[in-house]
């Protein structure tokens, strides 16, 4: 029996070194799952590589669902919803009610339709991520800087069309504040803009990266000791992570939506 | 690091992508949903106003059957105390002339009675004074002792006597 738990020890001991000689591989294997591969070679325009990769593929894999889902849904056009329609419409309601109408009023109404999008499209391209053979466009920092970059757009485009172009500009001078001070805090202003939509893209591609980065690890944990009591305790957690990353995956595209919202609705706000 | 540099590429198509759904979805679902909810809250709002409407109606009209009934009690009982102060009345006006036409008849009574004496008295009267006749008469007829007279008168006060 004792010699059993020492060869047992000295087995470990050996799995131990063969991590230590390749460690680098196996971490590589966690990267090659997080980073984009191409799948259609395209050229590239204007410095933009147009190679779809298959991130872009689950964009659209996530378009293409959503879109069947509505269509498939909303065919006839009743007053009184059932079964699935009612899911759509509880999501649909309680966006637009509590975070939609509180921060964008009555006038922010016509930019609804761009926060609903984003909740449904962040939401469906985390949980695809989930999927055998999924990957998660949400992991991928371009995915979620070409999205932080749409709310900008749009936030300017309201503040813009609310405001006027000049009264828009004018919203970054803080009234009632001398002209030496104001030199100094309207780039302030205009970076402190830039960075909470930064941070918006930097928030949900952490979060959806971290999710998965865990996962991974703990299926490494699997190969690297090669025993199979070894893949008990990390299954389990598997299974947790997993299911956590579900909870994650509503929250951060609710997180991403409300945002995008508090930013549009500060620009049409009309003090800044 | 690959992983935190941004591909040019990846946010063209993602941007590519949003739009395009944003635009289909508009079209398809947004519009017609957002149109729905905001219809569909009209309806609830207009349903509810309309029940509160229907409801305030029915308590007013409740309260009108109620001032209606209240009013008809009211009625009632006045036409109870007319009625019971028209019998009392009646009833004194009945006892009252009830009691007249007994005092009346009484009085009548009386007189008659007094009548009736008056006449039986006369008719004593002429009864004695017949009698009295007869007895003078008798009297005369045979001259009478003293006994004799005495003895008569006697016997005509007797008589007298029977006669009453």
């Amino acid at each position: 029996m004792l010699k059993l738990g020492i060869n047992r020890m000295v087995e470990e001991h050996d799995n131990a070194q063969h991590v230590a000689e390749h460690g680098v591989a196996d971490s590589d294997f966690i990267m090659h799952h997080l980073l984009q591969q191409p799948v259609i070679k395209l050229p590239t325009v204007f410095g933009i590589d147009l190679t779809i990769t298959n991130h872009v593929v689950m964009m659209w894999v996530a378009c293409a669902l959503l879109i069947l889902a509505f269509a498939v849904t909303f065919r006839t056009n009743t007053i009184v919803p059932t079964g699935f329609a009612n899911l759509l419409e509880a999501f649909v309601e309680y966006l637009r009610n509590d975070i939609i109408l509180p921060n964008l009023g009555e006038n922010g109404k016509q930019y609804a339709p761009y926060l609903l999008n984003a909740f449904f499209f962040i939401l469906l391209c985390n949980l695809l991520g989930l999927v055998p053979f999924g990957s998660t466009a949400t992991g991928n920092i371009s995915v979620t800087a070409g999205l932080a970059l749409l709310t900008l757009m749009v936030g300017q485009y309201a503040g813009i069309r609310t405001h006027g172009c000049l009264g828009y500009l004018k919203t970054f001078i803080p009234p009632g504040t001398p002209f030496f001070v104001q030199i100094i805090l309207v780039p302030v202003e205009i970076l402190g803009l830039l960075t909470k939509h930064f941070a918006l893209a930097i928030r949900l591609f952490a979060n959806m990266m971290a999710g998965h980065i865990t996962i991974l690890a703990l299926m490494m944990i699997i190969f690297i000791f090669k025993n199979w009591l070894a893949s008990v305790f990390p299954l389990f957690i598997m299974i947790f992570s997993a299911l956590l990353e579900i909870l994650i995956s509503f929250i951060q595209a609710y997180v991403f939506t409300i945002l995008s919202a508090i930013f549009i609705g500060r620009a049409i706000s009309e003090e800044h | 690091m690959e992983l935190l540099t941004p591909s040019g590429g990846t946010i063209f198509w993602t941007i590519v992508t949003f739009s395009g759904l944003l635009f289909i979805l508009y079209k398809i679902g947004w519009r017609p949903l957002l149109q729905m909810l905001t219809e569909r809250e009209k309806k609830i709002r207009d349903s509810l106003e309309q029940a509160e409407k229907a409801q305030s109606e029915a308590e007013k009209m409740i309260q009108q059957q109620q001032m209606l009934i209240q009013e008809a009690k009211q009625e009632a009982q006045a036409i109870i105390a007319a009625g019971k102060k028209s019998a009392e009345k009646a009833k004194e006006e009945i006892t009252q002339m009830a009691r007249q036409e007994a005092d009346q008849m009484i009085e009548k009574a009386n007189v008659e009675i007094e009548k009736s004496r008056n006449k039986a008295v006369d008719e004593i009267r002429n009864i004695v004074v017949e009698l009295s006749l007869s007895a003078t008469a008798k009297i005369i007829e045979s001259s009478l002792s003293k006994k004799e007279h005495q003895k008569l008168v006697r016997e005509s006060i007797n008589d007298l006597g029977k006669l009453i």
